[in-house]
């Protein structure tokens, strides 16, 4: 309970609960993940001999490999569109919204279907999506399509329509952040120094949110690898991403390939991160 | 050429229009799923709906053999109030510590966020292959009760130290010159200054908890919750029920958001404008 | 020279902010380049006119500093460095000092004030510190709510304020309140609660009897002792006495509550103590009658 001494003992009983249940629920599953990925057997085998082989074998498989492959193309394709899309709903929002009441409405409207259920809001997406959906009866009606398109459920183009809707508020609120810090002094100052809208944007506004956006990336990447409700509730069992795959896995009793299959994702998720971050530090009020 | 500011205001009006369409975009499913939630008993899963009624909702509350959401509806919640509670608490501890520099804070820092960036599905697959390993059983109060917490902790964490950031020592250091001791301290007058801060946690720990699908679907054991009992349905034929359990969870999630937004104001209000009477010291 | 329908950008109009409004992303040379970058002028003059802007306001070795390392002053010369380099017409300066050290400000803005002489730009230099305005200002411009009250010299807004908004803004001034009672002549009698005071009547004007008005009369011209030729004359209290090195100034209190600021020369005789009761005058032309104030823009 201190407020000034340095390293009281009080701070390490009252840290230690969270600390511990972390370490204990977390850490540790985590780590046994890895010595199980190592397992020879495929079944649950406690005393089972280690190899690194059982990665050999994934990706000698050509499906395994391309289920990685989709996991990661979807990712990025999700990070392109949730950054364009964000950005401009972020702009939009911080720049262009003069009235403090519109804005906070606005960002509401955005914020608060966060707080229901994400299998709710995905399944909401079916009706929407089928031969017999809203989407459809809609074209339809207008007359764009004489016949429904079947392209929408069932297929990768729905469950990125999907993604988008739940994904880009992600990438919009780090660059509101970043936005928001950004002194209307500034792009005012570089007008005056005769620079047109769309230089101040470039070369001034733009790099001042890099950050956010970077954040905004990062939390898309780690969401869209590691989602898998979505893929099987609008792209039936015609796709599978690695997280599918750990499901597969699990259920036919193949722990060890299970938990390769989940140190893969893992490791791909450190990488990304790590290569963003490093994006960030590199442009980092830098100057091309 | 067009002129600057009508150049401005099609930039302006281009993202307004993006912005407004994708909020549409958001909302409709939502909206449309919980339009037809009130499909008459003949009405399918899409339009035209064929009627009004609540029937649907009278078969969530018939008892059934199978698909029966009222006892999973009842684990979730709770589980979701035990989550809450525990959430703030651990968050409040973990917070008022971080407040000293002790030594390691910074790795510690990164160990309560793990439980974010960490992918649901396999914090819940390791938990499941551990308690395998050491001959636990699975179940919704222990195991998923676990995992559930790995996933708020982070969110409750995170607000407590953005409410302690804003948070002025000088008022702690003034009530100790006063007299009092550190716990009075903490109690008197830090807490109910955070307790918004604490509301939120507490806040972050239901919704969260109760909308968890991802951790629980390998850590739960027969006793299944509220979402993975739907997440169950994905394989099945869809069912106008499972608008209208949709439509009842989201219902449930967004009063309780509501709920602990009037906490907030009314505590906000009591701390802040109620005076409690001191007698006049005695001075001759 | 209505620049509204001009872009900003296209304005040969340069600004200094309060905040300075530095790019943070951005090294000092490259800053202050900025404009001529914007005007797409050729890589090697940019660099040749950077580091003689540079070199001119003493800052050249801070060109490949990042605007976080650099020190309120220093920002400060940046700002005008980057502002100057386009060669503008006039500047705007949004309380240029204002968010500088006190200590700093005076020499700042002795710099400032030379750069302009050296430059002959035309400086717009906006402030809420009256005694910046008035030692600085060729021209002063009074405004209240985004209306002009009055333009002039800084001697013409102290010793002949147009309006009451301007008199009450000026330090050391005494602002009376009251109604027209008769026009005599050069003269008219202004009836207020502390008594009826003889005002010299301006050229342009011709007030009416029962017509509301104020007037002004500067501290530095009243007296205590007042002899034939202080026609204004009125009793009253010492209520404070301020030593401020130079002179001296009294706070007097009137019959009707209202205060009086006198201001004189110290060494000047006739000390008198707090409380003590004093008549106090003024001649007839040193009051200045007020216009009407003006209508709403």
């Amino acid at each position: 309970m201190s407020t000034r001494r340095e390293r009281p003992p009080t701070s390490y009983a009252l840290a230690g609960p969270a600390g511990l249940w972390m370490l204990v629920a977390l850490v540790v599953p985590t780590l046994f993940i890895v010595w199980v990925s190592l397992w020879v057997a495929r079944g649950f085998t406690l005393a089972s001999p280690l190899t690194l082989a059982n990665y050999g074998k994934f990706f000698a498989r050509p499906a395994y490999v391309h289920v990685l492959g989709d996991t990661v193309q979807q990712a990025l394709v999700m990070m392109v569109i949730t950054g364009v899309v964000g950005y401009s709903i972020a702009y939009f929002l911080v720049v262009h919204v003069r009235r403090p009441g519109l804005q906070l409405a606005l960002f509401l409207g955005l914020v608060v279907p966060f707080w229901t259920s994400a299998l709710i809001r995905t399944i909401a997406w079916i009706p929407f999506l089928g031969v017999n959906g809203v989407i459809n009866q809609a074209l339809l009606a207008i007359g764009a399509v004489d016949r429904p398109v079947e392209a929408f459920l069932f297929s990768r183009a729905g469950i990125t329509l999907a993604q988008v809707s739940f994904y880009t508020l992600l990438a919009t609120g780090p660059v509101v952040y970043t936005l928001r810090n950004i002194p209307r002094s500034l792009p005012e100052a570089a007008q005056c120094l005769r620079a047109t809208p769309l230089h101040v944007f470039w070369l001034i506004t733009f790099p001042l949110t890099l950050p956010g956006v970077v954040i905004g990336q990062i939390l898309v990447f780690l969401n869209v690898m590691a989602d898998f409700a979505t893929a099987q509730a609008i792209g039936g069992h015609k796709y599978a991403f690695l997280g599918n795959l750990v499901i597969l896995l699990y259920e036919s009793g193949q722990f060890s390939f299970a938990a390769v299959v989940s140190v893969l994702l893992m490791t791909t998720m450190l990488l990304g991160v790590a290569l963003l971050l490093k994006v960030v530090d590199i442009r980092r009020f830098g100057e091309p | 050429m067009i002129a600057w500011r009508t150049r401005q205001r099609l930039v302006k009006g281009a993202l307004g229009a993006v912005t407004v369409l994708f909020l549409a975009y958001q909302w409709l499913p939502m909206l449309t799923m919980a339009v037809l939630s009130f499909t008459g008993p003949e009405g399918g899963t899409t339009f035209p709906m064929r009627g009004v009624s609540l029937h649907w909702y009278r078969e969530l509350l018939r008892v059934q053999m199978v698909d029966d959401f009222k006892p999973p509806l009842a684990r979730s919640v709770a589980l979701a109030l035990a989550c809450s509670v525990t959430t703030a608490a651990l968050a409040l501890a973990a917070a008022q510590a971080m407040r000293a520099r002790f030594l390691g804070s910074r790795i510690y820092f990164y160990l309560i966020l793990l439980g974010v960036m960490a992918p649901g599905l396999l914090v819940g697959f390791g938990v499941a292959l551990l308690a395998r390993a050491l001959g636990l059983g699975l179940a919704w109060y222990t195991s998923t009760f676990a995992v559930h917490i790995v996933w708020t902790l982070p969110f409750g964490f995170l607000t407590m130290l953005a409410v302690f950031n804003r948070f002025d020592r000088r008022l702690e250091e003034a009530a100790l010159t006063l007299r009092a001791t550190h716990w009075t301290t903490f109690w008197r007058i830090t807490f109910p200054l955070v307790l918004p801060g604490v509301i939120g946690a507490a806040l972050f720990g239901f919704t969260l908890s109760y909308d968890e699908f991802a951790r629980s679907l390998f850590a739960t054991g027969p006793e299944q919750t509220l979402p993975l009992v739907i997440y169950a349905q994905f394989d099945r034929q869809l069912q106008p029920t499972l608008y209208a359990i949709g439509a009842v969870t989201t219902a449930v999630s967004l009063g309780a958001v509501a709920l602990f937004a009037c906490l907030v104001r009314l505590f906000r209000r009591r701390t802040l404008t109620r005076a409690r009477a001191v007698p006049a010291p005695n001075i001759p | 020279m209505r620049v509204n329908d001009t872009p900003p950008w296209q304005r040969d109009i340069a600004m200094m902010f309060q905040d300075f409004a530095l790019f943070p992303h951005m090294t000092v040379a490259r800053q202050v380049g900025f404009g001529l970058e914007m005007l797409r002028r050729p890589a090697a003059e940019i660099r040749r006119r950077v580091t003689d802007s540079l070199a001119a306001f003493d800052i050249g070795a801070l060109a490949d500093r990042k605007p976080d390392t650099l020190s309120g002053g220093q920002k400060q010369r940046v700002a005008l460095a980057r502002a100057l380099i386009t060669e503008p017409r006039i500047l705007l300066l949004d309380e240029p000092i204002g968010s500088l050290d006190y200590s700093l400000r005076e020499a700042v803005m002795l710099e400032l004030r030379d750069v302009q002489r050296r430059l002959g730009i035309s400086f717009i230099w906006v402030t809420h510190d009256q005694n910046e305005a008035f030692s600085l200002g060729d021209r002063v411009v009074v405004m209240n709510h985004a209306r002009i009250e009055q333009v002039g010299a800084p001697e013409d807004i102290a010793e002949r304020p147009r309006t009451r908004f301007v008199a009450s803004f000026v330090q050391g001034t005494n602002v009376f309140d009251g109604t027209v009672e008769s026009v005599d002549g050069d003269h008219i009698r202004v009836r207020t609660p502390s008594g009826s005071f003889l005002v010299p009547r301006p050229d342009e004007r011709s007030p009416s009897a029962g017509e509301p008005t104020s007037f002004s009369v500067r501290a530095a011209l009243l007296t205590m002792r007042p002899g034939s030729e202080h026609v204004n004359q009125v009793r009253a209290v010492c209520h404070a006495i301020e030593y401020l090195g130079a002179i001296r100034r009294y706070d007097f209190r009137l019959a009707d509550g209202r205060s009086l600021k006198l201001e004189q020369f110290t060494g000047r005789d006739r000390r008198i103590g707090e409380g003590e009761p004093v008549t106090l005058g003024w001649r007839i032309e040193d009051g200045w009658l007020h216009a009407p104030p003006v209508e709403p823009a």
